[in-house]
């Protein structure tokens, strides 16, 4: 028998077989699925989570930060002096320093009235050091007084602000923000994320105004944007000689990195997704385990034939193994589409960034795979039980 | 052209130690070329077992066996697998695969074999299940035939591929006396044709005319020799 050969035709014996059983095959794919969609979803929030977690911090144009060492989460800032911001321009590789404040206040919603944190950005606007879509057209009537620009992508509950503005074109939306009231200037794109359902973007100067009670000597965090051609990491060494132990010096990366840290290490969050993602294996894997061992004990009269008259052990592992993988794939694609639909669904009614993708669909379609080998490894053992001697 | 089945001495015991039962003793028995040998003989008397050690579907323990040229004594799985793809199997019952129909059922006997493609086995199929007279039944599964039809589907599997010998356990005992005794005729028209020898296991009196000879256990023991007819 040729390679190919002693692997298709038992792959067309189990498909017969498995055809020939309805509803058994029906519920063995909808195992599969319920599988599939369990891990994609899991394994989408959990991408999700951390990609809007640092989404803030991604969108912020310059090489180098300095940050308070004690800071966990951008959400929760640790202040450091603002005299690091001017120390750092005495390299001369250090083009520009730009101070950023973060903050929660309360946002009370125009339309319901209602209250809920929202978390504020405050830097120089001119410095250009933000990249937010919707930013650069807004720059000008930030510089009035009181004025914010409000994230479009802001979790619902905070009131429907682009209609509201649309609805009075030219004119700034007025809102009671931690108790004052300021006015809205417009829309910008950054994203809730797991520490804020909501975004504004305001001036330094207007920060000081809504928060008062703060020290003028203390910022949150310092973007650093350097010469062109500047080096990022010498740069960042000559810093860290430069400065004093209150500050870490951080490149963007390392600061996306020190967020997402938090997140995967400090909170159960990343663990909740693993371990769901692992549950939603074991129980598919059990599934198929017993569709496949029923399967055979169903059939171990059939079985015990086949090996009387000649077919080898490894020749029934074989039609039990394929299957299993006949099952990850009828029950993968169905799952896959199922899964894509619902990052649509859920997507849109948490403003999260759920989506598919091909290497997630190929991560997944590997685990599913992996998932029904394990139960056919499992299953076969009871192949054992078919007797040849047993036949007659 | 050597006999097919050369066994001499053969014994066999089930259990171990205070259990162990004899079942088997000094069990000798030939069958020649193209001969047609049915074996009698009470319940319990060993006849099921000795087929089973001769189709080489259990390991031997005691004793000389010659199946198909093949030394049985001593013979690995991988040996005695071998053996079991060149002798023809018909069960009490059918054993067909419930999943597939009539020819698909008749070809997996030829899926063992090298080189054959999908057309070349599902005509040889064809021609067999012709030759057993269902060629109009071809693409039943086997719930759909009768238990005659299903037995004939199951001589067409074990005649498809060419064995060297066929080998039967009560072949009739589940089908009424006018099916029994046509499913007879026909493996043995069939196996004449072919020159193939039968060694079949019955308690059918109705069918003992079929046979070349008679051969008859009791206790483990064969019988000496009774003319047939
Ligand atoms: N797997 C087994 N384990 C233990 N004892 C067995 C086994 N198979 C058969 N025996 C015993 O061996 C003896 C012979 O059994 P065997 O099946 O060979 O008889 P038989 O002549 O075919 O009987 P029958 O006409 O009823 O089919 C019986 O006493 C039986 O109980
Ligand atoms: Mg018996």
């Amino acid at each position: 028998m040729s390679l190919l050969q002693s692997l298709y035709l038992p792959l067309r014996l189990s498909w017969r077989q498995l055809r020939a059983e309805r509803a058994r095959l029906l519920a063995a794919m909808a195992g599969v699925m319920f599988a599939c969609v369990l891990v994609f979803m899991q394994i989408g929030f959990r991408a999700a989570l951390f990609d809007s977690a640092t989404a803030l911090l991604s969108a912020m144009r310059a090489e180098l930060f300095l940050m308070n060492p004690l800071t966990t989460a951008s959400f929760r800032p640790e202040p450091l002096p603002r005299i690091r911001a001017q120390q750092a321009l005495a390299l001369a590789e250090v083009r520009q320093s730009v101070p950023v404040y973060m903050a929660q206040v309360t946002w009370r919603n125009p339309e319901s009235g209602t209250r809920r944190a929202i978390q504020l950005v405050a830097f120089d606007i001119e410095s250009d050091a933000m990249g937010f879509n919707g930013l650069a057209a807004l720059a000008d009537r930030l510089k009035q007084p009181d004025a914010v620009a409000f994230d479009r992508r802001s979790r619902p509950e905070f009131g429907d602000v682009g209609r509201l503005l649309a609805g009075q074109p030219g004119t700034p939306l007025p809102v009671q923000i931690g108790g004052r009231q300021m006015n809205v200037m417009g829309l910008v794109d950054i994203g809730p994320s797991f520490g804020a359902d909501g975004n504004l973007v305001l001036s330094e100067t207007n920060f000081r105004r809504l928060l008062p009670n703060r020290s003028v000597a203390n910022v949150d965090l310092v973007a650093l944007r350097l010469q062109p051609g500047a080096d990022p990491v010498a740069t960042q060494a000559r810093l860290k000689a430069l400065l004093p132990e209150d500050v870490v010096v951080l490149t963007q990366p390392e600061l996306v990195a020190w967020e997402r840290r938090y997140w995967e290490e400090a909170t159960p969050i990343g663990f909740i997704f693993t371990f769901g993602s692992l549950m939603g294996l074991i129980v598919g894997m059990v599934i198929v385990y017993q569709i496949l061992f029923s399967d055979i004990a169903g059939h171990l009269r059939e079985y015990a034939t086949l090996k009387a008259i000649g077919y080898s052990n490894g020749y029934l592992a074989r039609v039990v193994l394929s299957a299993a993988l006949l099952l990850a794939v009828l029950g993968f694609v169905p799952g896959a589409v199922v899964s894509a639909v619902l990052y649509d669904v859920v997507g849109s009614a948490t403003f999260l960034p759920l989506g598919m993708s091909w290497s997630r669909a190929g991560l997944v379609f590997g685990l599913i795979f992996g998932m029904c080998a394990a139960a056919g490894l499992l299953a076969m053992r009871k192949l054992r039980d078919a007797q040849p001697a047993d036949m007659f | 052209m050597a006999d097919p089945v050369v066994l001499e001495e053969v014994s066999y015991a089930f259990g171990e130690g205070e259990l162990r039962r004899a079942v088997l003793r000094d069990v000798a028995l030939r069958v020649m070329p193209g001969e047609i040998v049915l074996l009698t003989g009470p319940s319990g008397s060993g006849k099921t077992t000795l087929l089973t050690l001769i189709g080489a579907l259990r390991a031997m323990q005691a004793g000389r066996a010659r199946v198909l040229e093949t030394e049985l004594a001593g013979a690995g799985e991988g040996q005695r697998r071998a053996l079991r793809r060149r002798i023809g199997f018909i069960f009490q019952n059918h054993n067909l695969l419930g999943f597939l129909n009539a020819r698909q059922n008749v070809a997996m006997a030829l899926e063992l074999q090298a080189g054959l493609t999908e057309r070349e086995r599902l005509s040889r199929a064809d021609a067999m299940l012709a030759s057993v007279g269902l060629e109009d039944h071809r693409h039943k599964p086997p719930s759909q035939l009768s238990g005659g039809q299903r037995q004939r589907v199951a001589i067409a599997r074990a005649l498809v591929g060419d064995p060297g010998l066929i080998l039967a356990d009560e072949p009739t005992a589940a089908l009424d006396k006018a099916s029994g005794q046509e499913v007879a005729a026909l493996l043995r028209r069939m196996a004449r044709q072919r020159q193939v020898p039968i060694l079949m296991v019955t308690h059918d009196p109705r069918i003992l005319d079929m046979a070349d000879r008679i051969v008859t256990m009791e206790d483990g023991r064969v019988v000496p020799a009774l003319p047939a007819g």
